[in-house]
């Protein structure tokens, strides 16, 4: 099998020990090397296929977004260096930085922009990215850098998706030379980092691109693991395979700072962990929804779960961001809720019986955090029972009507935009919201519309309290994303979770 | 002195099957605490005799502030019905076909035997996950699945058996006195196949915890509000450097009330003189 | 060539067992309550959009008919797109195979080597007091399924006392050689001294854990054939020519004995390669039972159904070369 005498085979698998406490120590500082251990691949190699929120990090390493974010999530010029978007938000003007070559040496030009948001969006149906740009009707290229986006309704939100998820320019003329098939398998972006090697589901390695427009990154070679497990996870940032990992459980953190060479670090970020809720069902009644929301005790679920890091939550925003209220409490009060309770004829005796989904391992606690809301409900005399499911068949259940009253559901809005938290999370015309009441709904749907800045940042924080009020969204954390590196590896820290080996240095 | 210890080993493994059973039929009088009962505040607790543990909970608590010891003993309720309900039914099922084809032989046996084949072809542990994603998670189904995958390794040893038995001078004699075939089957050969039956019932059961502990384990086993081994071993694996007891503790019970099964059916295999073709899942 | 004309024809048989494996695969994944349509696009499609890509899936077609499609064009080579990846089918199987081949033959390598050790010296044990010791503990060891085993492992050599990594398949600092796709075969192919051992270091764990739990049967069935074996007359005739007792397990007794065990080691393997599936799962080791285990999770048709048969063709395969093995190896076999 091996074409290894079964002898040579013994005398390395004994000489591997010690060959192996030495690539433990490799990454010493000093080395222009890092390892980072991810909780997940990547989709596929196209950036604009799949959208998926641990994804874009990574993508941002080989590909170029035409708007890139600070680490304070503020819009900041990047493939683009100004935009202009019309009073009426039906047309979006943007000027291209000319000095950007894609990593085969083609120049990246207006042309290349135009294929990605709208050419190659009307051709293929299949790609996420179409979603996002359904609006555009056109994109006109007076020069090679510059693009005048056309919009069949007005997208106020267009400048703050130019930043989003997959939202990366592609190179036209190499992606029509080797086709779909061939892009992914050998892709080429702007990015500071090009792709070397990649082993599905295992390892990643990107080669610094010396090309690079914009800053230098620091260091020349990326290499991310993929380590599914957590708590493989921990062993190998602990045994110093790896120098950088996310996602590992909080207490884990805890003990693993305490080393030292490790750092550990508990990151709020722009992700709510929140109740989907049905409008009907068991949840038709009011009084049910509001006495679900206050009987459970998110400081306890925080405390329990994310040490105490994740802040509790009353609206569907996180903290810093335009849509929050920072004057406006949805308290825990299991009294209450047996009151309302009470008015609608339930009682501990005489249970309301309601189901509930959730993931398990699609983020930290997922499980346990649904376990103790059981657990709570129960108290005060709701009855609900569990099912698992995949994260994958959270759309495909919604689309059937299948969603039980309550999913527990992690929302990821790196932007911090309100449109992206309560437009997407409670629009019934999108397929995340199982709330599909036409009256809120109407409202929610008018405030895709509003192109006024100051107005649409008013109406959305106004929806926000009245979706609580009415219990149709039951927010219960802001998500914190655990991080463990070696003490003397610095990175960037961004409000949205991103890590991105471009701004990582050994000091 | 070999007997002494053979029987001894039966004994053995006949005690820890009947503490399984004990745990999972009396749980509700034996369990310390509730075994849903949670305590976020008081979660990952170490075990008593741990520093900072504390007597009311033997065994520490787990992720949710559950105790262990309690979950551990209500878990045997799942690992015993699964056991029993599984390993009866997969007897049920290949024995009754392995009659069938070493009975009557021809093409009966040429089509089970093929059917066999098919099933053989698939490694257990992939048709398993795959049956379990098409029935859904619950004990019923963890059951049923074990049931459809198992069946073939009573149907294989004992129909081979059956194949020796029926050509013995005495079931020749029971059909030329005027026996029907279905009162040679249940007079004459059922009852000279009952110690290897028993032999691979014993066996099975142990296997059908293991079954039910890797379902549970990847999220395909029985439902969230049950309470399993292999669940405990998903949960208590995210807490392996703080709270190692969680994970060990499910990991020593499935080990013991397998051992029990497996010594069990072992000495049986023995005592009863019973000869069969090894292998294990 | 008797081998390889008993292989064919076993191979020949093989052949209906997968089409009735595929069919029946196929019928079981299309009742699965998912609609791999509306997974195949992104999640706000319109209704209108799913059935466009249903009609061009052919998902509405009767099942025979959808079968027979599928037939045709996996005859081709064409095992369709896996739906959540948007990759060829045969390509993601394609390269995550070597990885579990190359783990269940050094998994079956620990498994031989720990099972023929164990035999002999539960051989050598006999009408001792020690034996009965050395049985139980053969019974206690079964009762560890190979899960277990990788966990403890872990715990063990992976936190307790970090001497192993049990993570991947190459330590991260280190450049994959892609040449046939069999890590440790390119390894040497590319003279990389460095690569080899840290392949080797990283298999060590999952397969021990694999390995050690499908060694038992093997030190059983091997102890009983030797002591069947030392029944037959050539081996006294052996003992009164004088040969040494040494000379005799090996030269004699261990030939011929060790074609049971070597049956055995065939049954094993679909076992074994099964339950590589969670070890991979448990290791992160990017072989086939990830693939799988993934392409469960969401609900991607196409790859479990490949994955699925992958499993039987290779588990069939290895049988038929056993039997095979057997037919030819057997001397009482061969003279009928």
């Amino acid at each position: 099998m091996t074409g290894v005498s079964r002898r040579g085979l013994l005398q390395a698998a004994l000489a591997a020990a010690p060959v192996l406490s030495q690539i433990n120590q490799a990454q010493a500082a000093g080395s222009d090397h890092v390892t980072i251990g991810w909780p997940s691949d990547v989709p596929s190699w196209d950036p604009d296929q799949r959208f998926a929120p641990d994804a874009q990090g990574i993508f941002k390493m080989v590909f170029d977004q035409p708007l890139d974010q600070s680490p304070t999530l503020q819009l900041v010029p990047h493939l683009i260096t100004k935009w202009q978007l019309a009073p009426d938000g039906r047309s979006l003007a943007v000027t291209l930085r000319d000095d950007v070559t894609f990593h085969n040496g083609d120049k990246m030009t207006s042309a290349d922009f135009r294929y990605t948001f709208f050419e190659r969006i009307k051709a293929d149906p299949k790609l996420d990215i179409g979603r996002s740009w359904r609006k555009v009707t056109d994109i006109e290229t007076p020069s090679p850098t510059t693009a005048i986006m056309r919009f069949s309704s007005p997208a106020p939100t267009a400048p703050v998706w130019l930043a989003f998820l997959g939202s990366f320019v592609v190179p036209k003329t190499y992606l029509e030379h080797v086709g779909a098939d061939g892009f992914r398998a050998k892709p080429v972006g702007t990015g500071p980092y090009k792709l070397a090697e990649y082993e599905m589901n295992a390892r990643i390695v990107l080669e610094r691109n010396d090309a690079y427009w914009g800053p230098k990154p620091a260091l020349k070679r990326v290499t991310i693991e993929i380590i599914k497990d957590p708590s493989a996870r921990v062993a190998a940032i602990q045994s110093g395979q790896i120098d950088l990992t996310i996602s590992v459980p909080v207490r884990e953190v805890t003990r693993l700072k305490a080393m030292p060479n490790l750092a550990g670090e508990l990151n709020p970020i722009t992700r709510v962990i929140l109740l989907q809720i049905r409008n009907d069902e068991g949840f038709s009644d009011q009084n049910v929804r509001l006495a679900a929301h206050h009987a459970i005790d998110k400081a306890a679920l925080s405390k329990a779960f994310y040490g105490g890091a994740a802040v509790p939550l009353s609206v569907p925003a996180t903290p810093g961001t335009p849509g929050y209220l920072a004057d406006f409490k949805f308290p825990y009060d299991p009294a209450q809720a047996k009151a309302l309770l009470a008015k609608s004829g339930y009682s501990l005796a005489k249970p309301k019986k309601i189901r509930m989904a959730t993931t398990n391992g699609q983020f930290p606690s997922d499980y346990d955090i649904a376990r103790a809301i059981v657990a709570m409900w129960k108290k005060v005399g709701l009855d609900a029972e569990l099912e698992v499911i995949e994260y994958a068949k959270y759309f495909e259940l919604n689309r059937g009507d299948k969603l039980p009253e309550a999913t527990l559901y992690s929302f990821d809005n790196a932007t911090g935009d309100p449109e992206i938290y309560t437009g997407y999370l409670l629009n019934p015309q999108l397929p995340f919201s199982p709330w599909k009441d036409k009256v809120f709904g109407a409202k929610v749907i008018a405030m895709f519309n509003v192109a006024d800045e100051k107005a649409r940042i008013a109406g959305w924080r106004k929806l926000n309290r009245e979706a609580v009020e009415i219990g149709a969204s039951i927010p219960l954390l802001q998500s914190v994303q655990t991080l463990v590196r070696k003490k003397s590896l610095a990175y960037t820290r961004y409000g949205n979770g991103w890590v991105l080996g471009q701004t990582m240095k050994w000091s | 002195m070999r007997r002494w210890w053979h029987s001894a080993r039966v004994l053995v493994g006949l005690g820890l099957a009947i503490a399984v059973l004990i745990c999972g039929v009396l749980a509700p009088l034996i369990a310390p605490h509730d075994p849903n009962a949670q305590d976020l505040l008081a979660t990952l607790q170490p075990a008593a005799w741990q520093a900072g543990g504390d007597s009311t909970h033997l065994l520490g608590t787990d992720s949710l502030g559950r105790d262990v010891l309690a979950r551990l003993i209500y878990g045997a309720r799942v690992a015993i019905t699964v056991a029993l309900a599984a390993s009866f039914g997969a007897m049920v099922i290949g024995s009754a076909l392995a009659y069938l084809a070493g009975y009557f032989g021809g093409r009966v046996d040429w089509l089970i035997g093929r059917a066999v084949d098919v099933w053989m072809s698939f490694p257990p542990v992939v048709l398993s996950l795959i049956l379990m994603t098409g029935l859904g998670v619950g004990e019923r189904n963890v059951i049923f699945a074990i049931i459809l995958v198992d069946w073939t390794r009573f149907c294989r040893v004992l129909r081979s058996e059956v194949l020796v038995v029926r050509r013995r001078d005495y079931v020749a004699a029971a059909r030329l006195v005027g026996f029907s075939h279905w009162q040679t089957l249940t007079r004459e050969i059922v009852p000279a196949t009952i110690p290897l039956l028993v032999t691979l019932l014993t066996l099975e059961m142990g296997i059908a915890i293991v079954v039910e502990a890797i379902l549970s384990f990847v999220g395909l086993g029985v439902s969230p509000d049950q309470i399993a081994w292999g669940q405990m071993i998903a949960d208590g694996r995210e807490a392996i450097y703080q709270a190692p007891w969680t994970l060990l503790a499910p990991v020593l019970a499935i080990f013991l009330a397998v051992a029990g099964f497996n010594m069990l059916g072992d000495g049986l295999r023995r005592s009863l003189d019973v000869r069969m073709v090894e292998g294990r899942e | 060539m008797r081998l390889l004309a008993s292989l064919t024809r076993r191979l020949l048989v093989a052949v209906p067992i997968l089409l009735v494996v595929s069919a029946l695969l196929f019928t079981a994944l299309r009742v699965l309550p998912v609609d791999p349509a509306a997974m195949s696009m992104p999640p706000n499609a319109t209704r209108a959009e799913i059935e466009q890509a249903r009609i061009q899936m052919g998902l509405n077609k009767p099942l025979p008919v959808q079968y027979a499609i599928w037939l045709g064009r996996a005859a081709h080579g064409d095992f369709g797109q896996s739906i959540h990846l948007r990759r060829d089918a045969l390509r993601l199987v394609a390269e995550t195979l070597p990885a579990t081949i190359e783990l269940t033959g050094a998994a079956m390598l620990v498994a031989g080597i720990l099972g023929v050790a164990g035999g002999l010296l539960l051989f050598a044990l006999r009408d001792r007091k020690a034996e009965l010791v050395a049985e139980t503990a053969t019974t206690v060891l079964m009762s560890v399924p190979e899960f277990i085993w990788a966990l403890l492992f872990i715990f063990i050599f992976g936190v307790l006392l970090p001497v192993l990594p049990f993570t991947g398949r190459l330590a991260p600092s280190l450049d994959r050689p892609v040449v046939t796709g069999f890590l440790l075969l390119d390894a040497v192919l590319v003279g990389r001294m460095d690569v080899l051992m840290s392949a080797l270091a990283h298999m060590v764990l999952p397969a021990l854990a694999l390995g050690l739990a499908f060694s038992t049967p093997v030190m059983r069935v091997l102890r009983a054939s030797l002591l069947d074996v030392y029944h037959e007359d050539y081996i006294r005739q052996a003992r009164l020519r004088g040969l040494s007792e040494t000379r005799i397990l090996l030269r004699h007794a261990l030939k011929n004995a060790f074609l049971p065990t070597l049956t055995l080691l065939g049954v094993q393997f679909g076992f074994l390669f099964g339950g590589s599936l969670l070890i991979e799962v448990i290791y992160s080791y990017p072989g086939m039972g990830n693939l799988m285990v993934d392409a469960v999770r969401n609900a991607d048709l196409p790859v479990i159904q490949l994955v699925g048969l992958t499993y039987c063709v290779v588990v069939l395969f290895i049988n038929s070369v056993v039997d095979g093995l057997y037919q030819v190896l057997n001397p009482r076999l061969r003279a009928r």
